[in-house]
């Protein structure tokens, strides 16, 4: 049976969550989406994605946050900027995305593997000044535990990583700290200052 | 010819033999490359995700502001790192509000950007710069008869769309296969994604895209494949075990950087080449041009 009873009224949406995300870096293209798709079609892994971009932007808008903060969408995109060179609007979808994964790591929103990742990677570049594979891997498993460790075995990481040790592409010590870190770090503690200042 | 080189982390890790190898192909065409002193890390596609990409731009602008006392065009072969450093480059040139709270940002480590610097791709630099002729004259050993589907990968062509080639469909690396006597078979994947740096938190996304990579080269009669991106050539090198295994396939093709080729096609010795470094055996395929271990 159809539903004929459709309320006349005009429906309201709650735009809060609406406005956090304008507010973000790049927040604001999400507003100039036209919803033509062009992103969906151009994406690496759209296949495996629970909504692509441009449904992503629609739930933005519809304020449904758990559903946008809670997807995979932004985890799984890989940077290709397939959709960012396509797009008709000139949104820099990826740009956006990467806003998108930055307010989920700070709001707690952190059950994908990929942001343990994220976050081991920037701790290595942050503390170092260069990252060492060893370094990343290392922070990654202390985050999220053995089982990722299980996980990757079961998928032949180990011949994988033997096979990398054997042709002399695993370099075993770290590299050195760069010498400027002290300066690199007061460097971005300064931007992450000017960028929150910025937001407000 | 001078410029600075930005090699990244990468290049002085799993991809320190693409590194030496351009530096002898490099030296082979008469250029000179001075490394930015004390360079750091430029986030990848990882940092923005966690700090914003403000902050990672200024990480990024450390690296420009040092080599700017230089002046030299810097010169970049990792994908991410070009991406990063190049448009960090243009937001310092196109932006002004973002340039002077940038600068705010590098005063307090003692640096400044004036924005003057040009960053380029290698692939660029050989072909408009060097140029094919000259590029064919140091050709020592015509790889003729070597067929070669040239991947590209995403993040250098789409970083700056028509900086310097297609961004769907570009033709460079191929002119450069070409330029060596081998012969570029078309590749109708040459720049889609390979799954990128999924490698660790989703394995699965780099198996798929590597296999699909991999086998659209092999049906277009390619005998190995070359590309220029450090992630696109350990994704589809040192995880074939792993992709065969998973994905019930032998997929024997294997994946060099392209100045690999070029050394091999320059004659320089065997180490400069470093084949001992791809996990994915070339020598089978090299064996017909003399080339062994």
């Amino acid at each position: 049976m159809v539903d004929n009873k459709i309320s006349s009224a005009p429906v309201k949406y709650d735009n809060s969550f609406a406005k956090e995300i304008y507010a973000l870096e790049n927040g604001h293209y999400a507003q100039i989406c036209m919803q033509c798709g062009m992103c969906a079609v151009s994406c690496a892994t759209h296949d495996i994605m629970d909504y692509s971009p441009r449904r992503l932007f629609n739930l933005v808008r519809v304020g449904k946050k758990e559903e946008v903060m809670r997807s995979n969408t932004m985890w799984m995109c890989t940077a290709c900027c397939m959709c960012k060179v396509r797009c008709p609007r000139g949104i820099p979808l990826v740009d956006v995305m990467h806003d998108l994964k930055a307010m989920a790591i700070k709001q707690g929103y952190v059950d994908y593997p990929h942001a343990a990742f994220h976050q081991a990677f920037w701790q290595e570049a942050f503390s170092r000044g260069r990252v060492f594979e060893g370094g990343i891997m290392a922070r990654f498993i202390l985050k999220r535990g053995l089982g990722e460790i299980k996980k990757l075995l079961a998928l032949g990481m180990k011949d994988m990583g033997m096979g990398m040790l054997k042709h002399g592409r695993v370099p075993l010590v770290p590299p050195r700290k760069i010498k400027g870190l002290k300066e690199l770090q007061q460097i971005i503690q300064r931007a992450q200052a000017l960028q929150e200042k910025e937001a407000k | 010819m001078r410029y600075s080189i930005y090699p990244g982390c990468t290049m002085e890790g799993p991809a320190l033999f693409f590194l030496k190898a351009t530096e002898a192909v490099a030296e082979a065409l008469g250029m000179h490359l001075d490394e930015i002193p004390d360079w750091n890390c430029c986030g990848a596609s990882e940092v923005s995700g966690v700090v914003g990409e403000f902050t990672q731009q200024v990480m990024t602008a450390r690296n420009l502001a040092i080599a700017e006392a230089k002046g030299q065009d810097v010169l970049v072969a990792c994908s991410s790192c070009y991406m990063n450093m190049g448009l960090t480059n243009k937001h310092f040139k196109d932006d002004p509000h973002f340039a002077q709270m940038a600068n705010e940002a590098l005063a307090a480590g003692g640096l400044k950007y004036n924005g003057t610097l040009k960053v380029r791709q290698i692939v660029d630099i050989l072909v408009n710069d060097i140029g094919l002729d000259k590029i064919k004259a140091r050709v020592k050993k015509p790889l003729t008869g070597l067929k070669v589907a040239g991947y590209v990968g995403c993040q250098t062509v789409r970083a700056l769309p028509w900086e310097y080639d297609d961004p769907e469909r570009p033709v460079l690396l191929d002119q450069l296969i070409e330029a060596l006597g081998a012969t570029a078979v078309p590749f109708p994947m040459k720049a889609r994604c390979c799954g990128s740096s999924h490698a660790i938190a989703q394995t699965e996304i780099v198996l798929e895209h590597s296999k699909e990579i991999l086998e659209s080269a092999a049906s277009n009669g390619a005998s190995m494949l070359v590309t220029n991106c450090p992630m696109c050539q350990m994704n589809l090198d040192a995880f074939r075990g792993m992709i065969n295994q998973v994905h019930k396939t032998n997929l024997t093709l294997p994946i060099l950087f392209f100045t690999q080729l070029m050394a091999i096609a320059f004659d320089l010795p065997p180490a400069v080449a470093g084949l001992k470094h791809c996990v994915v055996s070339p020598y089978e395929v090299l064996a017909p041009l003399g080339v062994g271990k």
